[in-house]
């Protein structure tokens, strides 16, 4: 989920007896619409964000471990471990999560490919819940691919101010080779919004097998916005 | 609201138009091909399709095993399970030669498109 709770910022905001918020970086992957059946997936995710200006808070890391495998031929499910790692103290398990994703096109068969993600996220400690759903698209042209991610979520509980939020990601990769992938993506989301290159790729692992990465730079381009975010993702399917 | 979230949420509302626009480039008569995966081979393992078209690939799995259709050059991935039947959809393809493979028989199960 790209809607990342701050608790720097939750504890700033207890200090003041004010209404905790969670409003924080928009900037996490953007996902495909395609359902990969038959496979495992294990994936982690790691972000490095510099201060947020947004929030107050200090460099910070967010690190996800996820486990995910296609139950249809259309419809993937992938639960998250979510582990915050923030400079003034240890890392930690702090959020649950899992995730649905349903590919409703088939790749190549309407101008646009659809696809929709379901999101729910539990804070383990606090009475914070997140739910989020996404309309995925992407588009072929030539050796180009451009994708769209368009989230509405809301957040609720007893920790957490109740709010509607929107968040958009776009990717746009040109097809060089099935190892390296150069792209660029932006994000847009409250309080971030952000631009930068990537890179992504997959290795051929054997039969059945392979290891997907992904990698990003993200700048960000307002005064809310940390200066720079890094992304990285490894994806091993089996 | 301020007005960046104007911003975002007035994108998110012309986005969220795009899909009525990408509907109507549905393929509705797209010429179609067929192919059957039998003893982990693709036949016919060459497919001749007419350039700048998108086409309508229909493969049947004969085996009684999963085999998934895999090309990087024509960027698609398709599972196809035992005895069953799948519609990739490809191109428009620019004049050219593009070889699929079966991602579980990569030694046997291999072929090419030709866009001409």
């Amino acid at each position: 989920m790209r809607i990342v709770t701050s608790r720097g910022l939750g504890a700033a905001l207890m200090l003041l007896n004010l209404p905790v918020m969670a409003d924080g970086l928009a900037i996490d992957k953007v996902y495909h619409p395609y359902v990969d059946p038959l496979v495992w997936e294990l994936e982690y995710r790691a972000i490095a964000a510099d201060d947020n200006p947004a929030t107050g808070q200090g460099r910070s890391q967010v690190h996800r471990l996820s486990i995910g495998r296609a139950v249809a031929p259309n419809l993937a499910l992938e639960a998250y471990l979510v582990g915050e790692d923030n400079r003034d103290g240890g890392f930690s398990v702090s959020d649950y999560e899992v995730e649905a994703l349903w590919q409703l096109t088939e790749q190549g068969e309407y101008a646009l490919d659809y696809g929709l993600l379901f999101e729910l996220e539990k804070s383990r400690k606090d009475d914070a819940w997140e739910s989020a759903v996404s309309l995925l698209l992407e588009r072929e042209l030539g050796r180009y691919s451009v994708t769209a991610n368009l989230e509405l979520g809301y957040e609720w509980g007893d920790d957490i101010r109740d709010e509607w939020e929107t968040g958009l990601a776009l990717q746009s990769r040109y097809r060089y080779r099935q190892e390296l992938e150069p792209a660029l993506e932006l994000y847009m989301g409250e309080d971030t919004v952000g631009i930068g290159p990537a890179g992504l790729g997959t290795f051929r692992l054997g039969p059945g097998r392979s290891l997907h990465w992904e990698a990003a730079v993200i700048l960000g381009v307002d005064n809310t916005t940390p200066d720079y975010t890094l992304r990285a993702l490894l994806e091993y399917e089996f | 609201m301020t007005a960046r979230r104007r911003r975002v949420r007035s994108g998110l509302l012309l986005c969220l138009l795009l899909p009525g626009l990408g509907l109507s480039g549905a393929v509705l008569a797209a010429p179609e091909f067929h192919l059957v995966i039998r003893d982990h081979l693709f036949e016919p393992d060459e497919v001749v399709v007419p350039a700048n078209t998108r086409v309508k690939l229909v493969v049947t799995n004969e085996d009684p095993t999963p085999e998934e259709f895999e090309s990087y050059e024509l960027n698609r991935e398709k599972v196809i399970l035992g005895g069953r039947k799948a519609v990739i959809f490809i191109g428009p393809l620019a004049p050219g030669v593009y070889p699929f493979f079966g991602e579980f028989n990569p030694q046997t199960a291999q072929g090419r498109v030709i866009a001409e």
